[in-house]
C-alpha cells in the first residue's frame, strides 16, 4: 500500500476520534445551519406574505396582478459562507497545526522519519487526510444547507440551483484546503511548536479580516445602509461616470480586495449563489466569464499551498527542524 | 567470523560551532547487546540519532546491516527498529491500529498475523482494540518495543528504553531484550543512565564523553580489568573521569 495513502488514513481515523475536531466541526456546522435556518424562515414568510397578499386580491375581486417578490434561494446560504470564508479558515489552520504539532510534540515523527517511506509520503499524506476531511465537511454543510432552505423555506430548488451550488462548494473545499496546507507547511517550518501557529493566525487576520474589512470600508456602496448610489437614486451609467473619476481610488481598493485569497472566494462564491446581485438570474457561461480570474487565482493559490507543504514536511527539513 | 552489524568511521556531527559527536569509530558484531553510556549531553543520543538517518553526518560514515547512512539511508531504514525516548503513539488509536499504521509503513502488506506474533512474543495480549491513551508507561514502552520489531529487523536502536519505567517494567524490558538478542539473533544498540541493567543485559560496552568515545570493549573484559570488588559505576567514573 502506498505510504502517502497509509499516513492519510491513519489521519482520517485519528481526527474522526479526536474531540477538538469534532467541536470545531460541529461549532461551524451549527452556526452554518442556525444561518441558513434563520434566513430560509425569513424566505418563507416573505413568500407567506406575498401568497396571502395575492390571495386578498382574489378575494377581493381585484383582478390586478400583484407584482412577485424577488427571491432567489440560494442567497440564504450568505451566512454560511461568511462562516467558511472566516471561522472555515480558522479552524483549517488549526487543524492543519494541530496534524503537524501532534506529531512532533509525541515523538510519533522521529518514528515516522526512521520508516522506508518516501519523501513526500508524510506531507502528502496529512494534505490528503486534512482535503478528504474539508471535502466531507463541505459536502455535508451543503447538503443539509440545501434541506434546510428547501424544508424550511420552502424555496423552489431547480437543477441549475444545484450546479452552482456545487461549484460555490468546490471552491469552498479549494479555500479550507489552502489554510490547511499553509498551516501544515509553516509549522512543519517552525523549530518551536508555537510559532507555527502564531504566523499563521498572523496571515489570517491580516489576508481574511483586515484587507478584506479595508476593501470595504473604501468601498462607496458600503458608506451607508443599501448602498450610496442606489440610496441617492443615482443610476448606473451615472454611478460608473462617477466612478471613472475615481479610477485611482478605486484601483487601490480592488488591488487590497484582490490581495486576500478569502475575498478571490467570496467575489467566486458570491456570484455563483447569486447573492451579489447582478449575477442573479444569469447563466453559468456569463459567470464563468466573469469569474474566471478568481477561479484561477484561488485555483492556483491552493496548489502553491499545497506544494509549500509538500516542499516544508520533506524529511530533510523535518530533519533539520527536530534537531 | 563475525561481521559487524553497526561500524562506525570518524562519524561526526556538529551544530553550529558545537561538536555533539567527534570521530567516532565504532564496530558492533551481529548478534551483540551494545550499550552506550556516557553523562547527560555527551552525545548519545545524537549517536542514534545519527545511526537511524535521522540526523546527518557532518563528516564521516556509518554502516548499519552493510548500508551507509550517508548513502543508501533507504537500506538503513528497511534494516533498523527503533524506539525514541518518551514516544507516546496516537492516543486516539487502539494498539492494533497503531501497530498495523507502522508494520505498514515498513512495508508488511497484511500485518495482522504478524502483529499477533510479536504480542503474544511480549506477553501483551487482550488490548487488541484498547486505546493506546489508556495504557501505562510500562504498556507504552511494551508498543513501543512491538512497532521496533514488527518487520523483524537485523538491528534495533533504543535510545534511554528504561526511562520512566518502574522496576517491574524496567524488568520486562530487561528480559525481552535479552530475548530478542537470543531467539533471533537480533543487534541491540541501547543508550542507558542505568549502569545496573547495562551489566545485566549488554555483551559490549562504550562510553561517550563530551562527543568523545573514550572507552569501547566487552563487558567482560571492561570488568576483568579492573578490582572485583568494583562495581560497573566506579568502573565508569574511572573511565569517564580519566577521559577529562
Amino acid at each position: 500500500m502506498n505510504s502517502t495513502w497509509i499516513v492519510a488514513e491513519k489521519e482520517l481515523l485519528d481526527l474522526r476520534r479526536g474531540r477538538l475536531f469534532a467541536i470545531l466541526i460541529g461549532f461551524l456546522a451549527v452556526a452554518t445551519l442556525i444561518s441558513v435556518a434563520a434566513a430560509s424562515a425569513d424566505f418563507r414568510n416573505q413568500l407567506d406574505a406575498y401568497n396571502l397578499y395575492v390571495a386578498n386580491l382574489a378575494t377581493s375581486g381585484s383582478t390586478v396582478a400583484a407584482a412577485a417578490p424577488q427571491l432567489f434561494p440560494l442567497k440564504l446560504l450568505r451566512g454560511g459562507v461568511e462562516y467558511l470564508e472566516i471561522l472555515g479558515a480558522l479552524f483549517a489552520i488549526v487543524l492543519g497545526y494541530g496534524t503537524i504539532a501532534k506529531e512532533k510534540h509525541r515523538g510519533t515523527l522521529h518514528l515516522f522519519l526512521s520508516r522506508p517511506v518516501g519523501r513526500f509520503a508524510f506531507a502528502g499524506g496529512k494534505v490528503l487526510g486534512l482535503s478528504i476531511v474539508w471535502l466531507g465537511v463541505v459536502a455535508a454543510l451543503t447538503a443539509v444547507s440545501l434541506v434546510a432552505v428547501v424544508t424550511i423555506g420552502h424555496a423552489p430548488i431547480q437543477g441549475i440551483d444545484v450546479a452552482r451550488l456545487l461549484i460555490a462548494g468546490g471552491f469552498a473545499w479549494l479555500y479550507l484546503v489552502f489554510w490547511t496546507a499553509l498551516a501544515v507547511g509553516l509549522t512543519a517550518l517552525s523549530t518551536r511548536l508555537s510559532t507555527g501557529l502564531i504566523v499563521a493566525l498572523v496571515i489570517w487576520l491580516a489576508f481574511v479580516l483586515i484587507i478584506p474589512q479595508i476593501g470595504d470600508t473604501m468601498d462607496p456602496d458600503n458608506q451607508v445602509p443599501g448602498g450610496l448610489f442606489a440610496t441617492l437614486q443615482i443610476q448606473k451609467p451615472d454611478e460608473l461616470a462617477v466612478l471613472a473619476q475615481f479610477s485611482a481610488f478605486d484601483g487601490i481598493r480592488n488591488g487590497l480586495e484582490a490581495s486576500s485569497v478569502t475575498k478571490h472566494f467570496e467575489r467566486l462564491t458570491f456570484a455563483f449563489l447569486g447573492i451579489k446581485d447582478q449575477y442573479n438570474q444569469q447563466p453559468l457561461s456569463l459567470m464563468w466569464a466573469a469569474m474566471l480570474p478568481y477561479a484561477i487565482t484561488l485555483t492556483a493559490a491552493t496548489l502553491a499551498a499545497v506544494v509549500f507543504a509538500a516542499l516544508a514536511t520533506t524529511r530533510r527539513t523535518l530533519q533539520r527542524k527536530q534537531s | 567470523m563475525t561481521t559487524s552489524a553497526i561500524s562506525t568511521a570518524a562519524l561526526t556531527r556538529s551544530f553550529g560551532a558545537h561538536q555533539a559527536l567527534s570521530d567516532l569509530t565504532l564496530d558492533v558484531p551481529q548478534g551483540e547487546v551494545f550499550g552506550l553510556l556516557g553523562h547527560n549531553g555527551a552525545g548519545k543520543t545524537t549517536t542514534v540519532n545519527l545511526l537511524t538517518t535521522l540526523l546527518e553526518p557532518t563528516a564521516g560514515d556509518a554502516m548499519i546491516n552493510g548500508h551507509s547512512v550517508k548513502t543508501d539511508a533507504a537500506g538503513v531504514r528497511q534494516s533498523i527498529g527503533y524506539l525514541p525516548e518518551n514516544v507516546q503513539f496516537y492516543d486516539n488509536l487502539t494498539l492494533l491500529e497503531n501497530l498495523r499504521f507502522f508494520a505498514r509503513l515498513s512495508g508488511l502488506r497484511r500485518p495482522d498475523a504478524r502483529i499477533r506474533d510479536v504480542l503474544t512474543f511480549l506477553d501483551f495480549t487482550g488490548h487488541d482494540n484498547q486505546r493506546v491513551g489508556t495504557f501505562s508507561k510500562g504498556m507504552r514502552q511494551r508498543v513501543g518495543i512491538a512497532q521496533a520489531v514488527l518487520h523483524a529487523p537485523a538491528v534495533l536502536f533504543l535510545d534511554e528504553p528504561t526511562s520512566g519505567l518502574d522496576p517491574e517494567g524496567v524488568r520486562t524490558l530487561r528480559e525481552t531484550i535479552v530475548r530478542l538478542n537470543h531467539e533471533f539473533g537480533m543487534t541491540i544498540f541501547m543508550n542507558t543512565h542505568l549502569l545496573s541493567e547495562v551489566t545485566k543485559t549488554c555483551t559490549s560496552i562504550g562510553i561517550l564523553n563530551h562527543g568523545r568515545l573514550v572507552h569501547h570493549d566487552s563487558m567482560s573484559n571492561t570488568l576483568a580489568a579492573f578490582p572485583a570488588d568494583e562495581s560497573l559505576e566506579d568502573i565508569y567514573f574511572q573511565l569517564d573521569s580519566a577521559a577529562v
